[in-house]
C-alpha cells in the first residue's frame, strides 16, 4: 500500500495532533496577550503623538533660540535603539525589524541598544558596539526604566557620545499588519511648517533651561510609545504565524485520515479478496 | 463664563477632554494658573497638584508629576508623565511606598549616586501623592 503502513500513518496523525494542540494553544495566550497590549496601544497613542506634536512645533520655530538638542551635528556615530520581541515563534516579527535596522545601519559608525532578548542575542552575534543589554527582556521593561534610559540617552548624547539617536521598532497598524519602522529621536526636528507670523510663545523658565527639562520626557515617551506598539505587533504576529499553523496541520491532518482511511480499506478487500479466492479453492 | 479647551493625556490614556474655566498646576517654577485667553505658553512640570475647574461641575485635584504644558490659541494640552485624580490615588500604597523609601534613605552612605537618586526621586512622587490624596 504505497509504500506506507497503516501503523506509521497512524503515527504521524498523532504527532501532527500534538503539534496542533500546541500551536492552537500559542494563539490563544497570544489572542488574549494581544487584547491587552492593543488596550495599551489605544491609551498610550494620544500621549505619544501629543508629545510628539508639540516638541515638533516647538522645534519649528526655534527660530528665536538655540539649544544642543536642535542643533545638527556632522555625524560621527550613531545610536540605534532596536526594539524586538523575547521570543521567536512570531512569524517575520523579529527577522523584519532587524533586517531594517541593520539596513539602516549599514555603512556607519553605530552602538545599539538593544531591547528584547532577540534584538540583544543579535546585535550580540554580529559583534555590534552594545551600550547597554539591561532591557533584556522587552516584556519586562517598565515606563521608569524608559524614562531612565531617555535620561542616559540624552546625557550622553548631551557629552557628544553620539549625534543621532533612532528608535528602530515595529508599528502595530492593526492585527494583520505590523509595520517595521525607524524614528529620529535626536537631534529634534520640526515637521516643517513654519510658525504663523505674529503667534508668540513664552517658554518658561527660558527656552535651554526648558529644553533640558522636556527633551529627556519627550524621549521617554517616545520609547514607551514604541515599547507598547511593539509588544502589541509581537503578539499580533505570533497570533497570525499560530493561526496558519495550525490551519496548516489540520489540512495534513485531513490528507494523512484519508491517506489511512484508503489503506484500512484496501486492506480489508486484500483480505476479503483472499477469503473468498481461498473457499473457492 | 469663557472657558478653553484642556486636554489632558497620560501614558495611561486620556484623563479629561473638555471644556475648562481655569486650571492651576505645579511647574519647575512654581505654581502657575492657566486661564481663558492666555498667550502661547510652554513650560515643563515640576511635582506637585493640579486643579482642574470644568466649564460644569466641581473642581477637582490631582497629583501631576512630570512633563510639559503647552498652550496654543484656545488649546491647553497637559502632558504629564503621571496624572492621578484625588480620588483615585491609593493612599495606603502611597504611604507605603513612602515608608520605603524613607527606610531605603536612611542608610544614605551605602547607595550609590544614581540609587539616591531613584529613592529620593520615589519619596517625592509618594509625598506629593499622599499629600494630594490626604487633603480631602
Amino acid at each position: 500500500m504505497a509504500g506506507v503502513s497503516m501503523k506509521d500513518i497512524k503515527l504521524r496523525i498523532r504527532s501532527m495532533e500534538s503539534t496542533k494542540q500546541i500551536t492552537k494553544a500559542m494563539e490563544m495566550v497570544a489572542a488574549s496577550k494581544l487584547r491587552r497590549a492593543q488596550d495599551n496601544v489605544t491609551r498610550s497613542r494620544p500621549y505619544f503623538e501629543t508629545l510628539y506634536d508639540t516638541v515638533c512645533r516647538v522645534a519649528d520655530s526655534s527660530g528665536s533660540f538655540t539649544s544642543p538638542y536642535l542643533e545638527a551635528r556632522e555625524v560621527k556615530k550613531t545610536c540605534y535603539v532596536v526594539i524586538a520581541g523575547d521570543r521567536g515563534l512570531a512569524g517575520g516579527y523579529n527577522h523584519n525589524v532587524l533586517k531594517l535596522a541593520e539596513a539602516e545601519m549599514a555603512g556607519k559608525n553605530v552602538t545599539v541598544v538593544p531591547i528584547g532578548k532577540k534584538s540583544v542575542e543579535n546585535f550580540r552575534a554580529h559583534g555590534f558596539e552594545i551600550l547597554t543589554d539591561a532591557y533584556f527582556e522587552a516584556g519586562d521593561v517598565s515606563v521608569s526604566d524608559c524614562f531612565t534610559l531617555a535620561r542616559d540617552l540624552c546625557g550622553r548624547f548631551l557629552r557628544g557620545d553620539f549625534d543621532e539617536v533612532h528608535i528602530v521598532y515595529t508599528g502595530f497598524v492593526s492585527i494583520l499588519v505590523q509595520q517595521p519602522s525607524v524614528i529620529t529621536a535626536l537631534p529634534l526636528h520640526g515637521a516643517g511648517g513654519a510658525e504663523k507670523p505674529g503667534s508668540e510663545t513664552i517658554y518658561e523658565p527660558d527656552s535651554e533651561t526648558l529644553f533640558a527639562a522636556i527633551v529627556p520626557e519627550y524621549l521617554g515617551g517616545l520609547l514607551y510609545g514604541a515599547l507598547c506598539e511593539c509588544i502589541a505587533s509581537e503578539q499580533g504576529a505570533r497570533r497570525t504565524a499560530m493561526d496558519s499553523a495550525t490551519k496548516n496541520a489540520e489540512e495534513m491532518i485531513d490528507d494523512l485520515s484519508l491517506k489511512y482511511n484508503r489503506a484500512r480499506q484496501g486492506a480489508i478487500t486484500q483480505e476479503i479478496t483472499e477469503i473468498v479466492a481461498g473457499s473457492n479453492a | 463664563m469663557a472657558t478653553f479647551r484642556l486636554k489632558i493625556v497620560t501614558p495611561d490614556g486620556p484623563m479629561f477632554d473638555g471644556e475648562a474655566r481655569s486650571l492651576t498646576v505645579r511647574t519647575v517654577e512654581g505654581d502657575v494658573c492657566i486661564l481663558p485667553r492666555h498667550i502661547n505658553f510652554l513650560t515643563a512640570l515640576g511635582m506637585g497638584e493640579a486643579k482642574v475647574v470644568p466649564a460644569e461641575g466641581e473642581a477637582r485635584r490631582a497629583a501631576c508629576i512630570g512633563g510639559m504644558l503647552s498652550v496654543t490659541g484656545d488649546q491647553v494640552m497637559l502632558v504629564p508623565t503621571t496624572f492621578e485624580w484625588a480620588d483615585q490615588i491609593d493612599l495606603p500604597r502611597a504611604q507605603h511606598a513612602r515608608e520605603a523609601a524613607e527606610e531605603k534613605l536612611s542608610h544614605r552612605d551605602r547607595l550609590s549616586d544614581h540609587e539616591l537618586a531613584v529613592a529620593e526621586a520615589k519619596l517625592k512622587r509618594a509625598l506629593v501623592r499622599s499629600s494630594v490624596a490626604g487633603r480631602k
